[in-house]
């Protein structure tokens, strides 16, 4: 699966016209905020802190077009719905690394 | 773009997706609040009042189901569409999202085009309900308006529909209408003779179109009731009038009634009723009118039968109307009140006094709760020595006050005319322009209706009223009469009348000259006339209200000379 889905980015590019690198903007760094609270409410176990903050980036990813992060997000909300925390750790980290290829990818769309 | 632009609130915690939908819902010409969970929301929504709502359904501090439910509270009867934003698939979480007051969902990654669609359905939604909202006050305005014409309407309906004699003591009545206006018509008038008229009529449906046609009825009732006209030209000219002014499919059952108290009759026409009733003194068989012809307003002039039914009824009877309310009256569990049950209270009834309460409280107890669904007349019609009513109250209002006081007229009948025509109505009609007159109106009619008798019975027909002695001898009148009918030819009845004003108020002469053989009216003197007998020429009733009263010519010529006093003012 591709990190960002090109038509859609398009067609987003097309809605936001010169706010778009604003929204990018305002997605990584809402993103990267949310990603550090994750990290301390995993360490913490609290699986309803968990669940809402991966709600809330699966939410903003997939309008972002970043469907593959969206679905890690998802699975990360679905494990702390049944309290399985022991799955999540690896799938934060893998949610980080496919962050960061979002945000390279993102930060080239103008080339698209 | 579509409509009008509204205001549109968008309550999202992620600003990434405020920003998204900020740029869709600006595109579309609309105004953007935004909220970023949902105690915000649910502010922005108390202050700012915005038209539609996107709410997503995870926020922290309140979640968008929480802040639906406020809203939707806060927003009474006001409309506001709200649009839940969600990834959710469970279709348990959706429904929580209805339950909450959602009434549309959209789900992520946000599609311009259903976002779009949703928007714009949602505005023509409350473009209708805005017009809705205005067309409720405007009707709720008009209906004031309305009921207050109805009030002022009603007024003028009241008085002329409700100026007769129904107050005379042989007469019990209920009139109960279903709304405002009655469909139901009840009239009663006295003729100048002294007889009554009395008129139930029910119109199709109830309300103020049923009872607009009683107004023409009413009118032409009263009117040509107080002219001395005879039910069968009532009855003639009130078809005619309905026919012309009902709409297809609307009529008037009616029941119209003459209450002699001379003749110890009633005469009647019925068209489309239900049974009426009548009741012997001393017995408990109850009699059946039925009802033998088609409603008023439904036959053409030519079509329409007057004929009548004649109902001896003497003191002590009763006879009973009513309109078709009472029997089709129902319950509470959809029963009609029926014939039968109407029937039953009839007979067993033991006090023939209270019947008439009897009959109203059954029908009352039976409709009970559920209340009636048409108007309901119903009337008790009992039989009086005439001189138990007192004189004739004829109310002709509307002529001048003064009025013409010194005038002539001549009215000749000719032919088939004076065959067929009645033409006292008219005469009384123009007498009754002399105000003082009409209170002499009853004395007049029978004057003339005298006159004319024997002007075209004796002078013009010849016949003899020696003949009406015997009882062999009236059926050799009415044989005659009928031939000598036929051969009227060129025979002429001529009125004159001469009104002068005199010193203390006016003095009438009327002057009658056939074209018969006259009779040797000098061999007859006055002793010799029996005052209480059908014969002889009505005279001694003629000299007993007239002045004077003289023959002259072969007999053929006589006048009556009329004085009156003008009251006292």
């Amino acid at each position: 699966m591709s990190t960002l889905n090109i038509a859609q980015v398009q067609e987003l590019k097309e809605i936001m016209e010169d706010a778009f690198d604003d929204l990018v903007a305002t997605y990584v760094q809402d993103s990267e905020d949310k990603l550090k609270l994750l990290k301390k409410e995993v360490e913490n176990a609290d699986h309803q802190a968990i669940c809402m903050l991966a709600h809330s980036l699966k939410g903003s990813s997939l309008n972002i077009c970043a469907e593959n992060l969206a679905l890690i997000f998802k699975q990360i909300e679905d494990s702390s719905r049944i309290n399985d925390l022991s799955s999540i750790e690896p799938l934060r980290l893998q949610a980080m690394s496919e962050f960061d290829a979002v945000k390279v990818e993102l930060g080239s769309t103008n080339t698209l | 773009m579509e409509g009008s632009s509204y205001t549109i609130l968008i309550a999202d915690d992620n600003m990434s997706d405020r920003m998204i939908l900020t740029a869709i819902v600006k595109k579309m010409g609309h105004t953007v609040l935004s909220a970023a969970d949902g105690l915000e929301a649910v502010q922005q929504y108390t202050e700012k009042k915005p038209d539609i709502i996107l709410l997503d359904v995870m926020m922290p501090n309140m979640n968008g189901l929480q802040a639906a439910i406020e809203i939707k509270k806060i927003a009474g009867e006001d409309m506001v569409p709200i649009i839940f934003l969600t990834s959710l698939q469970d279709a348990n979480d959706l429904a929580k999202c209805l339950e909450s007051g959602g009434d549309d969902f959209l789900s992520k990654p946000y599609n311009p085009i259903i976002l779009t669609a949703k928007i714009n359905a949602f505005s023509r939604m409350l473009t209708m309900h805005n017009i809705l909202q205005q067309q409720k006050n405007l009707i709720s305005k008009n209906a004031d308006h309305l009921l207050n014409e109805q009030q002022v309407a009603k007024a003028v309906y009241d008085n002329v529909a409700h100026s007769g004699c129904l107050d005379l003591p042989n007469l019990k009545f209920l009139l109960s209408p279903f709304s405002v206006f009655n469909g139901d018509v009840l009239l009663a008038a006295r003729r100048p003779s002294g007889s009554v008229h009395i008129l139930l009529g029910d119109f199709t449906g109830h309300g103020l179109p049923a009872a607009i046609g009683a107004m023409p009825l009413a009118e032409i009732f009263y009117g040509m009731t107080a002219k001395g006209f005879l039910m069968e030209d009532i009855l003639r000219e009130i078809n005619s009038k309905l026919k012309t002014i009902l709409p297809i499919g609307y009529f008037c059952c009616a029941c119209m009634a003459t209450l002699s108290f001379r003749k110890k009759n009633i005469e009647v026409w019925m068209g489309g009723l239900p049974d009426y009733y009548v009741l012997r003194k001393d017995q408990d068989e109850v009699e059946h009118i039925v009802s033998t012809h088609l409603p008023l307003g439904v036959l053409s002039s030519q079509a329409f039968d007057a004929t009548t039914q004649n109902i001896a009824f003497d003191v002590g009877d009763k006879f009973y109307m009513w309109s078709d309310g009472i029997v089709e009256s129902r319950n509470d569990d959809g029963d009609l009140f029926g014939e039968e049950r109407l029937k039953q209270i009839f007979y067993n009834n033991k006090n023939r006094e209270s019947l008439f309460d009897e009959i109203v409280s059954k029908v009352n107890d039976f409709t009970g709760e559920s209340g009636k669904d048409d108007d309901t007349t119903i009337l008790e019609v009992g039989m009086l020595e005439e001189s138990e009513l007192g004189k004739v109250n004829i109310d002709l209002s509307g002529g001048s006050v003064s009025g013409p006081t010194d005038w002539k007229m001549e009215y000749t009948l000719r032919g088939e005319t004076l065959k067929s025509f009645n033409p006292l109505p008219v005469m009384l009609n123009i007498l009754n322009d002399v105000p003082s007159l009409r209170r002499l109106s009853g004395q007049l009619y029978t004057l003339m209706s005298e006159l004319f008798s024997n002007a075209f019975e004796h002078g013009v027909l010849g016949l003899s009223s020696d003949l009406k002695s015997s009882t062999d001898g009236f059926a050799k009148y009415y044989q005659l009469r009928s031939e000598r009918m036929d051969n009227i030819g060129k025979h002429t009845v001529c009125f004159i009348f001469d009104h002068i004003p005199t010193k203390s108020g006016g003095q009438l002469t009327i002057k009658v000259i056939d074209t018969g053989k006259g009779f040797d009216y000098k061999s007859i003197k006055s002793s010799n006339f029996k005052a209480d007998t059908y014969c002889g020429r009505g005279i001694p009733l003629i000299r007993s209200i007239s002045e004077s009263l003289k023959y002259s010519g072969n007999g053929n010529t006589v006048e009556v000379v009329l004085a009156w006093q003008a009251e006292e003012a």
